[in-house]
């Protein structure tokens, strides 16, 4: 029986700004395993990483709220948890690679001495010489030259600070690594070399990964389980093969994956989901898609769908009035 | 013949750093025709958006020329630079750092109309950030907020408004729209074709999405290490990839299905070339697979292979 590391149940965050209360992540359930990879993907806004936000206890002071639910790391509801406990579960036992580089490299520090504190604090009886040379195979692995270690980030492109990050986060060894946009801002060569180390550690140590991500060829390389998020609610959930191979979807997915440009068609329009996301401070009524939905029916105004299996295997969920009985 | 709208000669740009000069352009020649795409792809850190700033003269080049329909603008004072600078507008690879966090949404898509004085009108300025806004989808309520309050796609929305709001001639498009999921990806292209066909827009798009960049460009150039090694049409360098790190790169996307997952796919290995005073010869030797001893030691010429397709390799160089 696969070993639960995360648990999330019926979370919901909110920003309290002085105008308005974005609700942006609404009823959020997500459970992820042991050595399992689940990749989040969703729209601009739908608010994935405000929900890693909430996993790290990163959420921006006082605006920031967790109105309901907890988030159960190893068992221990970290929704709770004191200040002690933040620093135990951060650093060991999770990692996150921010969306943006500069959130978790310091300016003024060389790209060297960044990646030598952390892995000083991992390994404790390492030696000089021995974190030096260390430092350097892991600068190797990400693909960038270990001579280059005594500049500033500010002295790298877009991509290779975001190199850097994806290094020292690797180096921690994590039980649970949170990954947002990891490998957009880099080429995908560098990228396939990334994705095999994060298989590599997953082989390795076990390691759990919430790969959040646009990329859906990303998703199928790497990932074990899928979940797709709009407007801060997760609406289709499923083992790989469930997204990729299942006829049925929820109408937001299939809009999805017509969106992506095809290399094998020469098209002259792309193809996106008509219409604009919702306001998440003011969602509307029954289905949140309902209003962009292709397939919207009476029902879909005014009913929240359920989320509901729509396999035997009770595999792939679904959140969409099409798949509820009482449609 | 035409006269590009946009040309480079020669074009370098290099860093001073303590071990010596990073070579972080050198020696781009570039055309771009007036309504076309080029797009730039390369392995990240090869100098892509150096070149797109260096040809803005957003960094100082080095060497060479950035002719702008034939004159070259790195000879520009202040005032013709001045004159110009709304001709040529940049939306920026980083939604974070590029956005000013002390500025409302509305105040920085107006500060370049403010700045280049073109409405002066505060009732005309408002009018112009709100179709501003409508292009590119951005909520009315969103005007006072500021860009911490916003998710990566709505920011990246904003650094689109301000660059049309001058209505330029040239756009360097840094990765647009790679912070943004596919959907709205798909509704910012579709904006931005429409937008060059019905005003003539010429783009300079740098992106790693090779899917989009096929879409969106009519000539592709691959670049490595701060050389261009590649350029073909679109379709032509898809179809016929002759330079090992273009072949790479192609062997290297990511398909959204599954029918790749379990491939043992080739990973790009060996020792990347560093940029500070680097040594004659191909820049990807030390990674090709192909390598032999001519690939080092001398300068490998720019080849045109076949009509308008270009490469730098020994290989093609019989
Ligand atoms: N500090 C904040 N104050 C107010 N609203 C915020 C704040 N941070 C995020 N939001 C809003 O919360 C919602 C969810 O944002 P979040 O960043 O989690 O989305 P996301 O799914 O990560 O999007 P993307 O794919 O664009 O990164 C968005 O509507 C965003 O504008
Ligand atoms: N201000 C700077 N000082 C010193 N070196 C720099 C500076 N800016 C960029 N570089 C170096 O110039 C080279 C090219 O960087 P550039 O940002 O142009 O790459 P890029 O192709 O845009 O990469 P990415 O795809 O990761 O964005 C890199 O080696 C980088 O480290
Ligand atoms: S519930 Fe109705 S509106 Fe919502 S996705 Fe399903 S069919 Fe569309
Ligand atoms: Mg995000
Ligand atoms: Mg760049």
């Amino acid at each position: 029986m696969a070993e639960r590391l995360l648990e999330i149940k019926d979370l919901n965050v909110v920003y309290e700004t002085d105008e308005s209360v974005v609700h942006a992540v609404n009823n959020l359930n997500l459970v992820i395993n042991k050595g399992e990879t689940l990749g989040l993907v969703g729209e601009t806004g739908a608010g994935k990483t405000t929900a890693a936000l909430s996993i790290m206890k990163l959420l921006p002071d006082k605006t920031g709220i967790i109105k309901r639910g907890e988030i159960g790391l190893e068992n221990i509801n970290i929704t709770i948890a004191t200040k002690y406990d933040k620093r135990l579960l951060r650093g060991n036992v999770i990692s996150m690679i921010f969306q943006d580089p500069m959130t978790s490299l310091n300016p003024t520090l060389t790209v060297e001495y960044q990646i030598a504190e952390v892995l000083a604090l991992h390994k404790k009886d390492m030696k000089k010489a021995e974190l030096s040379k260390r430092v350097d195979e892991i600068l190797e692995m990400v693909g960038l030259p270990p001579s280059r270690k005594h500049e500033y980030p500010h002295q790298f492109s877009g991509g290779m600070k975001q190199r850097v990050v994806i290094a020292i986060a690797l180096a921690c060894e994590p039980k649970l690594l949170l990954a947002d946009e990891p490998t957009t801002a880099l080429d995908v060569t560098i990228q396939a070399q990334i994705l095999k180390l994060m298989k590599e550690l997953k082989e390795k140590l076990d390691t759990a990964m919430l790969l959040i991500t646009h990329d859906l060829g990303v998703v199928a390389e790497i990932c074990d389980k899928v979940a797709i998020m709009y407007a801060g609610q997760i609406i289709e959930q499923g083992m790989i093969e469930d997204i990729f191979e299942s006829k049925y979807h929820h109408p937001y997915t299939e809009g999805l994956f017509d969106a992506i440009p095809d290399l094998s068609k020469k098209t002259k329009r792309l193809n996106p989901v008509e219409g604009l996301m919702p306001d998440p401070t003011d969602l509307p009524t029954g289905c949140f898609f309902h209003v962009r939905c292709r397939k919207c029916m009476d029902i879909c105004k005014t009913k929240e769908p359920e989320i509901k299996w729509t396999n035997a295997d009770k595999t792939h969920l679904i959140k969409c009035h099409l798949f509820n009985d009482n449609k | 013949m035409e006269q590009p709208l946009i040309e480079t000669k020669n074009l370098k740009k290099y860093f001073q750093t303590s071990e010596g000069n990073l070579h972080a352009v050198d020696g781009i020649n570039l055309k771009i025709f007036k309504g076309k795409t080029l797009g730039v792809v390369g392995e990240s850190g090869c100098g892509k958006s150096t070149l797109g700033r260096t040809i803005i003269r957003l960094l100082e080049a080095t060497e060479g020329e950035v002719l702008f329909k034939g004159n070259n603008i790195l000879d520009y004072g202040f005032e013709e630079m001045l004159n110009i600078r709304k001709d040529m507008q940049i939306i920026f690879q980083d939604p974070y750092a590029s956005l000013n966090p002390r500025m409302t949404v509305s105040e920085i898509i107006v500060e370049p109309i403010k700045v280049s004085r073109i409405i002066t009108n505060n009732n005309k300025i408002n009018k112009k950030v709100s179709e501003l806004m409508d292009t590119v989808g951005l909520a009315k309520r969103l005007v006072n907020s500021y860009p911490h309050e916003l998710d990566g796609g709505r920011r990246q929305r904003i650094g689109i408004a301000r660059a049309l709001a001058l209505n330029p001639e040239f756009i360097i498009c840094d990765e647009p729209v790679s912070a943004l999921d596919v959907s709205i990806q798909a509704q910012i292209l579709n904006l931005m074709m429409d937008l060059q066909d019905e005003e003539g827009y010429t783009y300079m798009f740098i992106t790693h999405d090779l899917s989009v960049v096929k879409h969106i460009s009519d000539e592709i150039m691959v670049m490595y290490l701060g050389q261009a090694i590649e350029q073909a049409s679109s379709d032509e360098l898809f179809e016929n990839p002759l330079h090992p790190y273009t072949q790479a790169l192609l062997g290297a996307i990511l398909v959204p299905n599954l029918s790749r997952r379990n491939e043992n796919k080739e990973i790009v290995r060996g020792e990347v070339t560093n940029p500070i005073s680097p040594k004659p010869g191909c820049r990807f030797a030390p990674r090709c697979p192909y390598f032999k001893e001519d690939c080092l030691g001398q300068e490998i010429e720019y080849k045109e292979v076949d009509k308008g397709h270009f490469v730098s390799c020994v290989l093609y160089n019989k």
